[in-house]
């Protein structure tokens, strides 16, 4: 037997989702299984089937070094503060105009 | 980088110095995915808890099979078909589900089913006599598994079993349309099909009551680990309140001399339960289990040659 890993995409923008797995002893058994067992009613317009054993996966650590780096955002806070101070600039001094 | 390929899941990998420190991580909303190194108290209790309600749907998908030759009408056998494929449906995710935690194969799962060795839904131990058993399944059954169910789902620490269940939620929250239905053609039609539908409420009051289980333990380790979101107790008190006076109103008896409506506490009560039968269903000495499980397995053997054409585990002798 195998385990395929079962990816579904609706018709239009969103993309291909991981529905859950099945096993099935080969590629036209397991697309017989999933149609039933995942798309009975248009869950998806497009099915991929992934053989679990050909999926390469990355060692979480390896992306958690990604998790900390601050200079890959900007959050725009700077230039917030400096608008908020220039409003209440303006609203100070609109009085004496 | 370094990289692997897949030993049996996507994404986790997760490591707890001890139990407090898993117990924190669920406290804190965490959730359990098949590759974590979880503790193996977690492994074992949830495993088990999956592989029951597998052999539930398992069991409930034959039930409503039975019914698809004699169901009255086109429709009804066209609803009947697809409610089939659905319940087994689930028992296939669930079961991948389960085998996806390491205890037991799908295979020897259904073995273990087949032949007695483990549990299923007390529900699925009675015979199902004329065809508003069938309803009273439909609506009444169906609706104590779904509050059930819908009450693991609104938490529940396990991952791959929250997602299977959002699925599973939402076409059990059609059939329960399709049972109010039938229910209310029953409830409504002649005095036989009235009487007809008395009868089986007679069987099937106690049993479906009896489906949320006796009081949760004050330490039951599925609330504790969030699989369970809802005491045993407060389920099956929702569900009294709910269907008893939803009964009375389609002009049916509850089977119980002393059920009441308890002005001081505002809300219904029934007789004291016994639990006997729940627990007879669970040795598979329920009234039915001999002859649903050798049905079961017969299935299983009669469909040996599929798995040996493709010479698959679980083939046994042709």
């Amino acid at each position: 037997m195998r385990v395929y890993e079962v990816f579904l995409k609706r018709a239009g923008k969103e993309e291909f989702r991981h529905a859950g797995a099945l096993e099935a002893p080969d590629d036209q058994m397991a697309l017989t299984y999933a149609r039933e067992a995942y798309a009975r009613r248009s869950e998806g317009a497009q099915m991929w089937l992934v053989q679990r054993a050909n999926i390469v996966a990355a060692d979480p650590a390896d992306l958690a070094t990604n998790q900390t780096k601050s200079h890959r955002h900007n959050d725009g806070s700077v230039i917030a503060a400096r608008r908020k101070q220039k409003r209440a600039e303006a609203k100070a001094g609109g009085g004496n105009d | 980088m370094t990289a692997t390929t897949m030993p049996a899941t996507v994404s986790g990998l997760n490591h707890w110095a001890g139990l407090d420190e898993f117990e924190a991580f669920i406290d804190d909303g965490g959730m359990v995915e098949p590759g974590d190194a979880m503790p193996e108290v977690y492994r074992q209790e949830v495993f088990r808890f999956i592989e029951f309600h597998a052999n539930s749907e398992l069991m409930g998908g034959l039930t409503e099979r039975d019914w698809i030759p004699k169901a009255p009408g086109l429709r009804l056998k066209q609803i009947f078909l697809a409610k089939t494929q659905d319940e087994i449906g689930h028992a296939h995710l669930l079961y991948m589900v389960a085998a996806d935690m390491g205890v037991k194969g799908r295979t020897e799962m259904l073995e273990d089913l087949f032949s007695g060795r483990s549990r299923f839904h007390n529900v699925f131990h009675y015979q199902a006599v004329t065809w508003a058993d069938q309803i009273a399944i439909a609506y009444l059954v169906d609706a104590a598994a779904f509050a059930s169910q819908r009450a693991v789902f609104a938490q529940c620490s396990y991952g791959p079993y929250k997602r299977v269940l959002k699925r599973i939620v939402a076409e059990e929250g059609f059939h329960m349309r399709h049972g109010e239905e039938m229910l209310l053609r029953m409830a409504e039609g002649t005095p036989v099909q009235h009487q007809m539908f008395q009868e089986a409420l007679n069987r099937w009051w106690w049993p479906a009551v009896q489906l949320f289980g006796p009081d949760s333990a004050p330490d039951d380790p599925l609330l504790r680990w969030k699989i369970k979101s809802e005491r045993n107790e407060d389920l099956r008190d929702a569900y009294i309140q709910k269907y008893v006076p939803l009964l009375q109103g389609y002009r049916f008896q509850i089977p119980d001399d002393g059920v009441h409506f308890n002005e001081e506490a505002g809300k219904w009560v029934v007789s004291e339960i016994d639990w006997e039968p729940l627990k007879a269903t669970m040795r598979q000495g329920g009234p039915d289990s001999k002859r649903r499980i050798t049905n079961a397995a017969n299935n299983w053997a009669d469909t040996a040659w599929v798995r040996s054409a493709f010479n698959l585990e679980g083939a046994g002798a042709p």
